[in-house]
């Protein structure tokens, strides 16, 4: 007879093809359309600064897991992915340095320093792009038209700088297609919700945190904004508010992993979103509020942990 | 309308921990468990609401009238001392359980900046009697939202593989760090509508 | 004898640096340090302080009852601290508005108080001088440095003096709260990566 290698697990016995790489691969393709929307509306600058993003994240944990001893893990493709990232999240008018500087501090001090993919608490790039609006204001928000290049200000700058004002909002297919002011890969909304759906589609990201997130949104857009549901439409397109909702808020990690947590965190993504859109000094919101429900997130989850199945709670029990 | 200027302000736009730097040494302490940080969050909210009370009168009725402002400080300090032992009698007869869990964190509020810091910073901007209190009341939620929010990610993080060289205070100031700049979304809340 | 004292003088500049090694006095570490200028002063006057607290507290130790040991060195302490304030105030307003708040916070330094508990009380006058002045130096090192780093990068001077050119473009995050807290953290870990390899020696 001959010897058999048995393997031994408990049940269940599922197997999945998912592994990292995949799911990376499939989120990267997903951006794919609002990564070429960018460089279509913004030149080869755009494709620079993605490239130059997206290189040094690669590098910047090779280098780290090479100095710490540890396996070096870019061919996953987690890095790559933080890198695009970081990339669209950039106005094209930026220093082409900075997108560089934000992977780097990304990688090392959001990822790697808390044991790299998996342990990250915060969205690795929503923090750099924090920590660079921090840095370099004027930088971060060198809005320019597309294709001409034409400085200009975004929708939602247009908005907060309040009425009346000479400078006319684009028109809501404008701000559909993407054909507006903004970072490289959050202006087009036709873009971005493709991914979205096929990454649902792909059962790669849950559908509950981006419903939340934008039902919230266009709910309270609907009642505190100037114009009734169209408002609620408005501040869906405008910002980085696709981008986040789909592609930011859903990081696995840094977002809870119970169901309930996940409609919670989403809605409260919504409601500090238009917060600060509607009462605070900044005129985005959107990556604050997915930063600040990232560090809210371990305690909804530890407060929302469903029953075990065959749990007796002990009122009930008799 | 002040009182809620107050709370936003103590709570979210000017928080004494990611803005004013104010009782960081034991919010790096005590945040690394959740119980912990909750019966901290609670004692430091009862010292600080009533040492603004008492530091007003002392500055009010002692220092000013007898003209020795200059002994600020010292006056201040002692208060804060006392107010922390009543405190602790308080809770131990009260509480008993809240007492124990609480420890030697207990006595080391007398050396948190924040509370000190606070009843100097009330005086300087001018408070009357009750603002005093409301915004030790209110500094002190933002202490306590701080280092809740702290301990949730820290027990959360028990189960990662941070670096040795970087476990204990470096990771917690990091993290503190990406904390304070996710806050700054908080700036400018609500101005147009709020004075104080 | 001579070792001994020159050891307990170092102690605080190096091997027990208080805010490298021990972790103390965090609050003014974080908020003076956005500038190398307000982090001399602060350093020179909790030098004042940390030497003379810890000198007189070991000259009154046998006079002290243990019971109110804690409050009897708040007073010495407090009095010490109001002495400074005052002085600056005087002779340096400018510097004495921008260290603001973080002046009387002296007092709650946790480290005068640890110092003063840990070794002045139970030492002679001598080393717990030279214990508070060697504690001093090691926190306006650890300042300075703190101080360099965010100043440098988060303004492109030193001192107040431009050194990288009007093209560097700062990172305004560094003089800000964030910047602070991540280059003590980072800064920290480094520390302990050097020491952690200076054991497996």
């Amino acid at each position: 007879m001959q010897q058999e290698k048995l393997v031994i697990q408990s049940a269940p016995h599922i197997h999945s093809s998912m592994t990292t790489q995949k799911i990376m691969f499939y989120v990267i393709s997903a951006l794919v359309p609002a990564a070429a929307a960018g460089v279509f509306y913004f030149g080869l600058r755009a494709l620079m600064h993605l490239l130059i993003s997206i290189l040094l994240a690669v590098l910047t944990e090779a280098v780290v897991q090479k100095l710490m001893h540890q396996p070096i893990t870019i061919r996953d493709g987690s890095a790559i992915l933080t890198g695009l990232l970081i990339g669209m999240n950039l106005p094209v008018a930026a220093p082409l340095w900075i997108g560089g500087v934000g992977s780097v501090f990304a990688i090392a001090l959001v990822k790697q320093a808390f044991g790299g993919l998996g342990h990250n608490f915060m969205n690795p790039a929503l923090a750099a792009r924090a920590m660079m609006l921090a840095s370099w204001p004027s930088f971060m928000t060198n809005w320019t038209t597309p294709f001409d290049g034409l400085a200009t200000a975004t929708p939602l700058a247009i908005l907060k700088a309040g009425i009346p004002n000479t400078t006319a909002l684009p028109t809501y297919w404008d701000m559909f297609i993407g054909n507006i002011g903004g970072c490289i890969g959050e202006t087009s909304a036709l873009a971005l919700l493709l991914g979205g759906v096929f990454l649902i589609y792909k059962e790669v990201i849950d559908y509950r945190i981006p419903l939340a997130y934008i039902g919230t949104v266009y709910i309270f857009g609907s009642i505190f904004g100037a114009d009734g549901l169209n408002s609620g439409l408005f501040y869906l397109l405008a910002g980085g508010m696709m981008l986040g909702s789909i592609f930011m808020a859903t990081d696995y990690v840094s977002s809870p992993a119970t169901a309930r947590g996940r409609w919670i965190y989403g809605i409260g993504c919504g409601l500090i979103t238009m917060l600060i859109r509607l009462w605070g000094s900044y005129p985005e919101g959107v990556s604050f509020s997915i930063l600040l429900m990232n560090i809210a997130a371990p305690l909804i989850e530890r407060f929302t942990i469903p029953k075990k199945f065959g749990e007796v709670s002990k009122k009930n029990a008799k | 309308m002040g009182i809620i200027s107050l709370l936003i302000a103590g709570i979210l736009v000017n928080n004494y921990i990611f803005v004013k730097f104010l009782g960081v040494c034991s919010f790096l302490g005590c945040s690394d468990q959740l119980d912990t940080a909750v019966g901290m969050g609670i004692a430091v909210t009862f010292v600080m609401t009533a040492a603004s009370a008492v530091t007003w009168l002392v500055q009010h009725y002692i220092l000013n009238v007898f003209n020795i402002g200059y002994m600020q400080t010292v006056t201040f300090i002692l208060v804060v001392a006392a107010l922390v032992q009543f405190v602790e009698m308080v809770i131990k007869k009260v509480s008993p359980t809240l007492y124990r869990a609480l420890g030697v964190y207990l006595p080391l509020i007398t050396t948190n900046c924040a509370v000190l810091g606070c009843a100097v910073l009330n005086i300087q901007q001018d408070y009357n009697f009750f603002f005093s209190m409301v915004s030790g009341f209110s500094y002190a939620l933002g202490y306590f939202l701080a280092i809740v929010l702290m301990a949730g990610v820290r027990e959360k993080l028990a189960f990662s593989s941070i670096p040795n060289s970087l476990k204990g205070f470096p990771i917690t100031l990091i993290i503190t760090g990406l904390m304070a700049v996710s806050f700054y979304g908080f700036q400018g809340l609500f101005q147009e509508f709020l004075t104080l | 004898m001579q070792n001994k004292y020159l050891k307990t003088l170092t102690n605080g500049i190096f091997s027990e640096n208080p805010v490298f090694r021990l972790v103390l006095g965090m609050c003014p570490s974080l908020a003076v340090t956005t500038a190398v200028d307000n982090a001399f002063w602060m350093g020179v006057m909790v030098i004042f302080v940390l030497t003379f607290s810890n000198m007189f507290i070991s000259m009154l130790r046998n006079l002290i009852p243990d019971k109110i040991r804690i409050p009897s060195f708040i007073v010495i302490i407090a009095t010490l601290v109001t002495v400074v304030d005052l002085v600056m105030a005087a002779y340096m307003p400018a510097m004495h508005t921008t260290l603001g708040i973080f002046i009387p916070l002296i007092v709650v330094n946790c480290i005068i108080l640890a110092r003063a508990e840990s070794f002045a009380y139970k030492n002679g006058v001598l080393a717990s001088t030279l214990d508070g002045f060697g504690m001093g130096v090691g926190y306006m090192l650890a300042v300075l440095i703190l101080a360099a780093i965010r100043e440098l990068l988060g303004n492109g001077s030193f001192f107040g003096i431009n050194l990288l050119g009007a093209g560097f473009p700062a990172a305004k995050v560094m003089v800000q709260a964030p910047g602070a807290f991540i280059t003590l953290g980072v800064i920290l870990g480094i520390i302990k990566l050097m020491s952690d390899r200076k054991k497996a020696e």
